[in-house]
């Protein structure tokens, strides 16, 4: 009887313990939901997940010191949603932003400060007389030299595999293609990944992806090799020239394609350098509701490199848009492919 | 009509009682055993369906540094059995259950979502201190799967849960006496030692697990990196055959493994029905020594 006393005194007295000791492990920092508490739960969002801090140099222990004494108790919600804008500014990244309510913050000179390079009324007009065919978001045709024109705006949504079969089978005759992403922001790498499948004849190396394994500036894994592979079940692939036309507003996802379509031998990139935005955004948030999203995982092609800064287009192939010539309905960045394609201009 | 109303409750409830124990019948077609020779052994299976709700409490960093909070349901079978191979002093427990928890930020414009199963099955060596308290200890297998999601995030918007554990349980019964009902009072904690569990790393997407990189996913658990106890108090209000099991359930997990922390916390009351099922083998006649040892009360 004693011994079953001593059992249960023990047995319940571990229990407690357990419960007590155990519960209270691994905090979680909290901040405060007042103005204090969010500039310092945005800047440690940043600090420990951000990606390019030392890709960019950026001292964001110094970006610290500069905003934190601008915040206080006294300020109105619009004006710290300016002044944390501002913070996030500083990394000039196109894929952070900050969303409140009332506006979401987006660094826009990544853009802004470069040449616009397309205007797709032109082409609509003065290249198709309006006179295309269209699935989804994408418009094709062929233009007056006999070579495809696919005009791709955005990753957001995949075409299907048929529908790409049939575009490729429409310009079944054609000598070569010319793939049209400028001002394509980006999207679903998945989406691009199922276009780009169609210009590879196997399993193709297209770059690699690290993350970050801890909250320190230089917490990264090892490059994992990303693979495309050709798309299953008989589906059209394309192995004649194909050229790829870029402005500053390719972005992101778009921004992945460039850089996996340049390494393809029958590939050239023509126009102008990618906006970059090679890096995978996260999404977080602050104590008082407001979103935060920021790159966390960075993209590199296959040799390594990393295209934040964007894609070089390829080699002789830097073109801008002729204002002057664009007035009279000519895209000097298409009529460089087409000459490039049919032979007019060697480089 | 009021008499035939009851009858038509009484028989429904029969008939839903009748199926949910079918799968305890099928199984225990061999509870009536001779291995003693001066006795036939019967050992009832006491199964409990209980509904739990109350409230939760989540926080995972992999989707956001702020805790949420919000409201749990859960769906939960319980079976115990006397052992074959001892019955007087090991008893057998298998658990599933079934859990939503929907999850509001501190501002309540954000919402996070947890869905999972669970399944656990243990033994447990008890002993009787007095004839109304039964006090055991034992070991347990448990398999727990789940999700944690939030809509606002893009491209990390889920958070898998998944563990294997080995657990240490205890167990304690008290029958008494409410006025003239008889209950049993019964207290099951649980707390997981040692497994393995998943987690992908501090920024890693689930895009690039995808891709194929499936190193340093499954880690190892102990107390520093996975602490989880599970508390429950019944008590089974015995109404002839059928029980009603009402109670409390405190469920705690809390993890940190790739600079990843997670806390999921509920409290819940229970509601459910329990009772004890003997499936009697027809070509075999029962010994006028037949001895009942049950799971859970004298």
């Amino acid at each position: 009887m004693e011994m079953k006393k001593s059992f249960l005194q023990s047995t319940l007295t571990a229990f407690f313990l357990m419960t007590v000791l155990l519960t209270g492990c691994h905090p979680i920092e909290e901040y405060e939901n007042n103005n204090v508490g969010n500039f310092e739960a945005l800047w440690a969002v940043i600090d420990q997940h951000y990606c390019f801090l030392d890709e960019k140099g950026v001292d964001w222990d110094a970006v610290y010191e500069k905003y934190k004494p601008q915040v206080n108790s006294t300020l109105g919600r619009q004006n710290l949603f300016i002044i944390l804008a501002d913070m996030l500014d500083e990394l000039k990244d196109g894929h952070v932003n900050l969303s409140a309510p009332f506006e979401t913050s987006y660094y826009r000179k990544w853009w802004s400060d470069y040449p616009q390079n397309f205007d797709q009324r032109i082409i609509e007009q003065y290249y198709f007389n309006f006179d295309y065919r269209s699935v989804g978001s994408v418009f094709y045709g062929w233009l007056p030299q006999g070579i495809g024109y696919i005009r791709y705006p955005s990753f957001s949504a995949s075409l299907g595999a048929g529908n790409i079969d049939y575009i490729l089978s429409y310009f079944s005759k054609a000598p070569a293609l010319i793939i049209d992403i400028r001002d394509n922001g980006g999207g679903e790498v998945l989406a691009a990944d199922d276009l780009i499948g169609r210009f590879i004849s196997g399993r193709t190396l297209a770059g690699y992806i690290c993350h970050k394994t801890g909250p320190g500036h230089n917490d990264f894994s090892d490059p994992n090799p990303i693979y495309i592979d050709t798309p299953k079940g008989g589906h059209l692939l394309w192995n004649k020239p194909v050229v790829v036309l870029t402005n500053r507003s390719t972005f992101s996802a778009a921004n992945y394609f460039t850089m996996v379509m340049k390494n393809l031998p029958q590939v050239t990139v023509i126009g102008a350098t990618t906006g970059g935005g090679c890096g995978m955004p996260f999404s977080s948030e602050l104590p008082n509701g407001w979103g935060v999203r920021f790159s966390a995982c960075p993209v590199y092609d296959v040799n390594g490199v990393c295209t934040e800064f964007g894609v070089e287009p390829s080699e002789g192939c830097q073109v801008d848009m002729d204002p002057v010539a664009a007035f009279y309905g000519h895209d000097t960045i298409l009529d460089f492919a087409v000459d490039y394609l049919t032979g007019k201009v060697s480089l | 009509m009021a008499l035939f109303k009851a009858k038509i409750v009484r028989g429904l409830f029969m008939m839903f009682m009748a199926i949910s124990v079918a799968m305890p019948l099928k199984a225990q077609s061999d509870s009536i055993t001779a291995e003693n020779s001066s006795c036939d052994i019967i050992r009832p299976v006491m199964s409990a369906y209980t509904i739990e709700a109350g409230g939760s409490n989540l926080a995972d960093t992999y989707l956001s540094p702020i805790k949420y909070s919000g409201w749990a349901l859960g769906l939960r079978y319980e079976r115990m059995q006397a052992m074959k191979f001892n019955p007087e002093n090991w008893i057998m427990k298998l658990t599933a259950d079934i859990h939503l928890d929907r999850t509001l930020n501190k501002v309540g414009n954000a919402t996070m979502w947890y869905a999972g199963v669970a399944f656990e099955w243990g033994m447990t060596r008890r002993y009787s201190i007095t004839p109304s308290l039964t006090l055991g200890y034992g070991g347990s297998a448990s398999l727990n799967a789940g999700c944690l999601y939030t809509q606002r995030n893009g491209n990390n918007p889920a958070s898998a849960k998944a563990a294997l554990t080995l657990n240490l349980t205890g167990f304690a019964a008290w029958s008494l006496k409410v006025g003239s009902l008889p209950v049993t009072l019964i207290y099951q904690p649980v707390l997981p030692v040692t497994g393995i569990f998943f987690s992908p790393d501090y920024g890693e997407l689930y895009y690039e697990i995808f891709l194929g990189n499936h190193t340093g996913l499954v880690h190892p658990a102990w107390w520093g990196n996975y602490f989880s106890l599970n508390n429950r108090l019944t008590a089974d209000l015995h109404f002839g055959s059928t029980s009603l099991r009402i109670g409390y359930a405190c469920n705690i997990l809390s993890t940190k493994v790739s600079n990843i922390t997670t806390r999921m916390v509920t409290n819940e009351a229970i509601l459910g029905i329990s009772g004890e099922w003997i499936s009697l083998n027809p070509r075999k006649s029962l010994s006028k020594k037949a001895k009942i040892i049950r799971a859970a009360w004298k």
